[in-house]
């Protein structure tokens, strides 16, 4: 008889909580993400991030949307990291789940054929996970993301050469051959050429590689003024330590489009890791206002203590997603798809990812890399739109460093 | 001999299937989607796989060919879809032809290692063609209508069964067999056999093809990694030897039953989903070996005891 009140007792608040989300003062938000499966290490970050952010928004007392409050719930789906399902778990939210709008999965795969969907439904998506212009570039009206183009990453390097003396004259390309880092050369390429550098030694390499030697002898040759390099992280530390053993010396500067701003790198190399030149979208700095954390610390802070572990870009960008959505949807006054879309679109406000968090013609947002440079075992932002801090440069060669 | 009652069910139930886009709701077309291409694939693979005993892991080089083919047409050339489902479907029989005259004169295990190393190659190959997009991948052009998707993918697997079911049936079908029970003795029969093979294999690279041709337009992306998938290859064996290899219905029975167990432990208990999914097909092995075919008529005739017979007769 007892156990059957408690079951009763808990029956009826379980439908009251089901009955609470789906009451009209609630706006819910869609994922699928990969929680579990080969990318589910990365996909935590957005899980995380989209949770976080909504709680806090929701503890601030939640929206004002022509003239209601409303509070913010979020609908989670576990990919499994297969594509195919990701597909039909974004059909399956918006068609039978009902939710009002859609956070993206994490890479760019998933966001290519997850964007359909959204275009299919004319239902808003703000993802965060994918960086490939080919999403963009297909003219969807209902696709937003808050990752910089890949064909952008050396963008701010190269214009920060522009105000270095000496400037750097000849420089060296090297490029995994995967579709992101393909698109990082090209994009480094047009930029180079339209700021009258000379490319000395243009590389690609497969993915994995290990050997850089022949590489290197090349680069060696042509003794270039800079190094641009494009890759994955372990693939970045075997290129430093055999340019160390090869004595590969650029006159001016090295660069690396990962793999720098982490510890893992740093601790890697120790000593050599030093005046490694590199980039991330997003540091954690409190210049960076925010309308619900404060700013970015205090989201690094508040994300750390719940998940016990330091948010990088990924979750930064799933967090400013959420945060888009409860700007435009105040802006549009309404909840209809089309008007929170038009909304999206000419939005710009200050959040803990971006100074101007804004999207362009095409949806994408606009987001200097951040230039970084680990001094003396220290990670020192240096260049954005202007210099933060003073570059070590030129980078001595690697027998006159104490 | 395959007595009426389940061509009748089979014609009733593709019936039923061809109307759920007007009774069913949008997820179950999604569903609906993956499991009749999946479907086809598993039998297209058991018309080499399942009547001549060659297990094939190369199966999923012609897939990759058939997105490609049909993405390379549609955004290089601006073809129509059909034009470019035939440009796929040539292009994946010319590379099952050239492929299979060497190593289907292989045998047994030789010929399985021998396809392994196809799928590598063809990724490594299409990911440094620029006119396939390189590594980067092809974007397709959208187009609404799941509900013609879905109705083409039934299509295909409506005509890749018919054709199973004549080679069911035929003297091709016969020697196909015959390779598979002794391949010496049919050749002395004056079978011959690697004809034999290389067309079961051009016909099964014919509806792999179409299948991925189909899921390259409606996903509208392809790229390398998702076009050579060797999972994909080993659904399509699991699938086709979870229903009965060398039947006409099993691979189709088995490829729904399996899609629809995934979609249950996917959406109900999905972090540990694909724990039982391998618990599934585990004991599927153990108690089924020849397939869920051969259990509906074992279980016929000798009940649950079926089950355990077989245990027994492995050894196990």
């Amino acid at each position: 008889m007892k156990n059957s009140i408690v079951a009763l007792a808990a029956a009826a608040a379980f439908a009251s909580s089901v009955g609470l989300a789906r009451a009209d003062n609630v706006i819910t938000l869609g994922a699928s993400v990969q929680l579990t499966g080969s990318s589910a290490n990365t996909g935590r970050y957005y899980r995380d991030a989209y949770g976080l952010t909504i709680a806090k928004i929701n503890e601030a007392g939640g929206i004002k949307v022509g003239g209601k409050t409303y509070k913010l719930a979020l609908k989670i789906l576990d990919n499994q990291s297969d594509v195919n399902l990701s597909v039909r778990q974004y059909v399956q939210l918006i068609t039978s789940d009902k939710v009002n709008f859609l956070l993206g999965p994490f890479a760019s795969n998933f966001a290519l054929s997850d964007s359909s969907i959204a275009e299919k439904y004319q239902i808003p998506m703000v993802q965060g996970g994918g960086a490939s212009t080919q999403i963009y570039t297909r003219h969807y009206k209902y696709i937003f993301g808050t990752l910089p183009a890949a064909d952008d990453y050396y963008a701010s390097t190269i214009e920060m050469f522009g105000k270095l003396q000496p400037k750097p004259e000849t420089v060296a390309l090297v490029a995994a051959d995967d579709s992101f880092d393909v698109s990082v050369a090209k994009g480094t390429r047009e930029r180079l050429k339209a700021a009258h550098m000379k490319i000395a030694v243009d590389a690609t390499y497969r993915e994995g590689n290990s050997d850089f030697s022949s590489i290197l002898t090349q680069i060696k040759a042509a003794n270039v003024d800079a190094i641009l390099w494009s890759g994955h992280e372990t693939e970045a530390l075997n290129f430093i330590r055999q340019m160390k053993s090869l004595n590969v010396n650029p006159k001016d500067y090295y660069g690396f489009t990962v793999g720098v701003p982490t510890e893992d790198f740093r601790k890697a190399l120790g000593k050599d890791a030093n005046y490694a030149f590199g980039m991330t979208s997003w540091l954690p700095s409190a210049t960076l206002k925010d309308r619900w954390f404060g700013d970015a610390l205090g989201f690094a802070k508040a994300y750390k203590a719940k998940f016990g572990y330091d948010p990088d870009y990924h979750a930064a960008s799933g967090a400013a997603d959420v945060e888009t959505f409860a700007v435009a949807l105040e802006k549009a006054g309404s909840l209809n798809p089309k008007a929170v879309r038009d909304a999206i679109a000419k939005i710009n406000f200050s959040s803990l990812y971006a100074l101007h968090t804004k999207y362009g013609e095409n949806g994408q947002i606009i987001l200097p890399q951040i230039v970084v440079q680990i001094q003396d075992g220290k990670l020192v932002p240096i260049y954005s739109d202007q210099f933060l801090n003073k570059p070590q440069y030129p980078v001595p060669p690697w027998n006159k460093r104490g | 001999m395959m007595g009426r009652w389940p061509l009748v069910l089979a014609v009733l139930v593709a019936i039923v299937l061809a109307g759920v886009p007007w009774f069913g709701n949008d997820v179950a077309v999604q569903f609906g989607i993956n499991a009749l291409l999946l479907a086809t694939l598993a039998q297209s693979w058991n018309i080499l796989g399942g009547f001549t005993g060659y297990v094939s892991f190369g199966n999923s080089v012609f897939y990759g060919l058939g997105t490609y083919g049909t993405a390379v047409a549609m955004t290089h050339f601006n073809l129509p879809f059909g034009v470019g489902l035939v440009v796929g479907a040539v292009v994946a029989m010319l590379c099952a032809a050239l492929v299979g005259i060497p190593i289907l004169r292989l045998r047994g295990p030789y010929f399985a290692i021998a396809t392994l190393g196809l799928n590598g190659a063809m990724a490594a190959i299409v990911s440094n063609l620029p006119i396939a997009g390189s590594n980067i991948g092809l974007v397709l052009p959208l187009m609404r209508g799941d509900a013609i998707f879905y109705e083409l993918a039934l299509a295909l697997l409506v005509v890749c069964t018919l054709t199973v079911l004549w080679i069911s049936s035929s003297r091709y079908g016969m020697a196909l067999v015959a390779i598979r029970e002794d391949e010496d003795a049919a050749g002395s029969m004056g079978v011959n056999a690697t004809l034999y093979k290389v067309t079961a294999l051009v016909l099964s690279a014919l509806f792999t093809a179409i299948a991925g041709g189909i899921h390259a337009y409606w996903s509208t992306f392809v790229d390398p990694a998702s076009a050579f998938d060797t999972t994909l290859n080993v659904r399509m064996v699991i699938m086709c030897v979870f229903g009965g290899p060398g039947t006409v219905f099993g691979p189709v029975v088995g490829s729904f039953i399996l899609s629809a167990v995934y979609e249950v432990l996917a959406s109900e208990i999905s972090t540990a989903a694909v724990l039982f999914f391998g618990l599934v097909i585990v004991l599927a092995v153990v108690f089924t070996p020849k397939g869920l075919t051969d259990l509906m008529a074992g279980a016929r005739r000798s009940g649950w005891r079926y089950l355990f017979r077989n245990i027994r007769e492995n050894r196990l």
